[in-house]
C-alpha cells in the first residue's frame, strides 16, 4: 500500500470506466498500474465489476406484463390516423376555398378571407391534426368546381362531421344536407325538422358555423320572410350567387336580397308532390315554416316530386 | 425511398420503449400512459423526421423527455431519494447462498436505481440497460455527452455506496 487516499479518489472514475466497459482511453493502463500496489482500489475494481454484472442482470429481470398496452396504442393510433386531415387551398369563383378530408370523408370546406389566409381556419382548432396535401383533395376540388359551374347538381360525398360542435349542430347539418338542389328552406323550418321548433336562432348559429360550406347547403336556408339573411360572415352576395346558380332568383329589396315566395313552387316535406303557392292543400299545414320553395318546376321534378293533383302547377305554371 | 411505415416503427420499438418506461417509473400504469404518449408524439412528428435518423434513439429521447416532465410534475422522486440510505438495512441478514445473494445484489441495484435523482436514473437506464451511446443519452436529457457520462458514473458510485457492506458474489452459483 504505497498510495494515498487522494490518488485513490482521483482514480475512481477510471476504475468505474474499466470495470463497467466505459473505458475510452488509457484508463486501463492507469488502473492496472495503480491496483497492482493498492489493495483498496483492487477491491473497489472488483466491486464495480460485480455491480456491472448485477446491472447486466437488470436487463433480464422479469417486468410486469405489458397487459394489452400494445393493443391500446394501436387503437389510439388508428383513431388518430382516421382523424388526421389532409387539406388543400384552391381558387374558386367564390374566392379561396380550403378543402380538407379525413379517411372517413370530407370534413371541411371553408371560405378563406383574403389570399389563402389560414389564420381564421378551423384547422387551427385544438386537437386537429392537419397536413397540407392538395393531391389528396384535388378530385374533390374538381367536382366542387363542376358544381359551381353548374355542370353537376349533386355532391354525394361521404361526410366526416366530427368538426360539428354538438349533437344539435350535427342534427342541423344532417337535415340541411337533405334540402334538394334548387330549393330553399327556412331557419324556423329546420328548427322544426330537428324537433326544436323554438330554436330558430340556434339553427342560424349552427349554420353560421357550418364546417362544410356548399356541400352541406346552408345557402339554401333563408328567413321565413324570404330574406336571405346572412352567409359566411358578411357574404350574402355569395349566397345569392349560389342560389342563382341553382335557379332560385333573389331580388334586391331594400338592403337585402329576398326570394319571392309567392312566385315559387312549394313543397311540403313528406309529400311527394309540389304545388302552386295558392294551392288550398297548403293551408292545412301545421308548420307553414317547414315549406320549401323551388325556383322552377324542373328543379322540383329533378328532386323526384310530381305536380299536385289539386292545383296542377304543370297546367298553370308561374309566369315571372 | 420513403420512410418505413409508422406501424413497423411501433412493431420494432414498442416493447423496448415500454420496458424502459416501466423501469423508469417502476409502475406499469404510468409506463402505459407514457409509452402511448411517446408513440403518439412520434406519430405526429414522424413525417418530418430526416430520412436517415436513428429512430430508436429518437424514440428514447421522446420517452425520456416525457418521463422528465412526468417526474417534474410529480416531484415524488425527490422525496423518495431522501430514503436511499434505508435500503441496506432492509436487505442485510438475508439468505447466504450464492444465487440468492446475487439476486439480492440485483434487487439492491434496482432499489438504488429506483431512488436516484431523475437525470442519473434516466442516464443510467438508457446507457446501462438499453445500451444507447452517450450522444443519444445526452440528447434525451438535454445535456452534453460528457455530462450524460458523468450522470451514469455518479449513478454507479451511488450503487456502490448502496451496496456497501453487502457481499456481492461474482455470479450466481448453480
Amino acid at each position: 500500500m504505497n498510495t494515498n487516499r487522494a490518488d485513490c479518489r482521483a482514480l475512481e472514475d477510471d476504475v468505474i470506466a474499466v470495470a463497467t466497459g466505459e473505458a475510452i482511453g488509457d484508463e486501463g493502463f492507469r488502473v492496472h498500474a495503480h491496483t497492482a500496489t493498492c489493495d483498496g482500489c483492487r477491491a473497489m475494481l472488483d466491486r464495480y465489476r460485480r455491480i456491472d454484472m448485477a446491472t447486466w442482470a437488470l436487463r433480464t429481470t422479469a417486468l410486469p406484463s405489458m397487459n394489452g398496452a400494445r393493443e391500446r396504442l394501436d387503437a389510439r393510433l388508428a383513431d388518430l390516423r382516421s382523424r388526421a386531415l389532409a387539406y388543400g387551398i384552391f381558387p374558386s369563383p367564390l374566392g379561396q376555398l380550403l378543402i380538407a378530408r379525413s379517411e372517413q370523408g370530407v370534413s371541411l370546406v371553408e371560405y378563406l378571407n383574403g389570399d389563402a389566409d389560414m389564420a381564421g381556419s378551423r384547422l387551427h382548432r385544438r386537437g386537429i391534426e392537419a397536413r397540407e396535401d392538395a393531391e389528396a383533395v384535388t378530385s374533390l376540388y374538381r367536382e366542387l368546381m363542376e358544381f359551381l359551374e353548374g355542370r353537376c347538381t349533386r355532391l354525394d360525398w361521404p361526410l366526416d362531421m366530427r368538426l360539428a360542435r354538438s349533437d344539435f349542430h350535427r342534427a342541423v347539418l344532417q337535415v340541411t344536407t337533405g334540402i334538394p338542389y334548387g330549393a330553399v328552406a327556412s331557419y324556423a323550418g329546420i328548427a322544426c325538422d330537428v324537433g326544436k321548433p323554438a330554436a330558430t336562432r340556434a339553427v342560424a348559429q349552427a349554420l353560421r358555423w357550418n364546417p362544410l360550406a356548399i356541400v352541406v347547403p346552408c345557402h339554401r336556408v333563408i328567413g321565413t320572410s324570404g330574406a336571405l339573411v346572412g352567409y359566411a360572415g358578411h357574404h350574402v352576395d355569395l349566397k345569392q350567387r349560389l342560389l342563382a346558380l341553382e335557379g332560385v332568383q333573389a331580388e334586391p329589396a331594400g338592403d337585402q336580397f329576398r326570394i319571392r315566395r309567392n312566385a315559387s313552387y312549394v313543397h311540403c316535406p313528406g309529400d311527394d308532390s309540389y304545388c302552386l303557392p295558392s294551392c288550398p292543400s297548403l293551408t292545412k299545414m301545421d308548420h307553414p315554416h317547414r315549406l320549401r320553395f323551388f325556383g322552377s318546376r324542373q328543379r322540383a321534378e329533378a328532386a323526384g316530386l310530381v305536380p299536385c293533383d289539386c292545383c296542377h302547377p304543370e297546367l298553370h305554371p308561374i309566369t315571372p | 425511398m420513403g420512410q418505413p411505415p409508422f406501424e413497423s416503427v411501433v412493431a420494432t420499438h414498442h416493447g423496448e420503449i415500454f420496458r424502459y418506461l416501466q423501469r423508469v417509473t417502476s409502475r406499469s400504469s404510468e409506463a402505459d400512459d407514457l409509452s402511448q404518449e411517446t408513440f403518439v408524439r412520434a406519430f405526429r412528428a414522424y413525417g418530418g423526421l430526416p430520412p436517415d435518423s436513428n429512430v430508436r434513439a429518437w424514440l428514447f429521447t421522446i420517452a425520456t423527455n416525457l418521463s422528465r416532465n412526468h417526474f417534474r410534475a410529480e416531484r415524488r422522486r425527490l422525496r423518495a431519494h431522501a430514503a436511499v440510505g434505508e435500503t441496506r438495512g432492509e436487505i442485510d441478514g438475508a439468505g447466504p447462498e450464492g444465487e440468492t445473494l446475487f439476486r439480492e445484489a440485483r434487487t439492491i441495484v434496482e432499489a438504488v436505481v429506483d431512488r436516484l435523482p431523475v437525470k442519473q436514473r434516466l442516464a443510467f437506464l438508457l446507457r446501462k440497460v438499453h445500451d444507447l451511446d452517450y450522444d443519444a443519452v445526452g440528447q434525451g436529457l438535454g445535456c452534453s455527452a460528457e455530462t450524460a457520462r458523468a450522470h451514469v458514473f455518479q449513478a454507479l458510485r451511488k450503487i456502490r455506496h448502496g451496496l456497501n457492506g453487502h457481499n456481492v458474489p461474482a455470479r450466481a452459483e448453480a
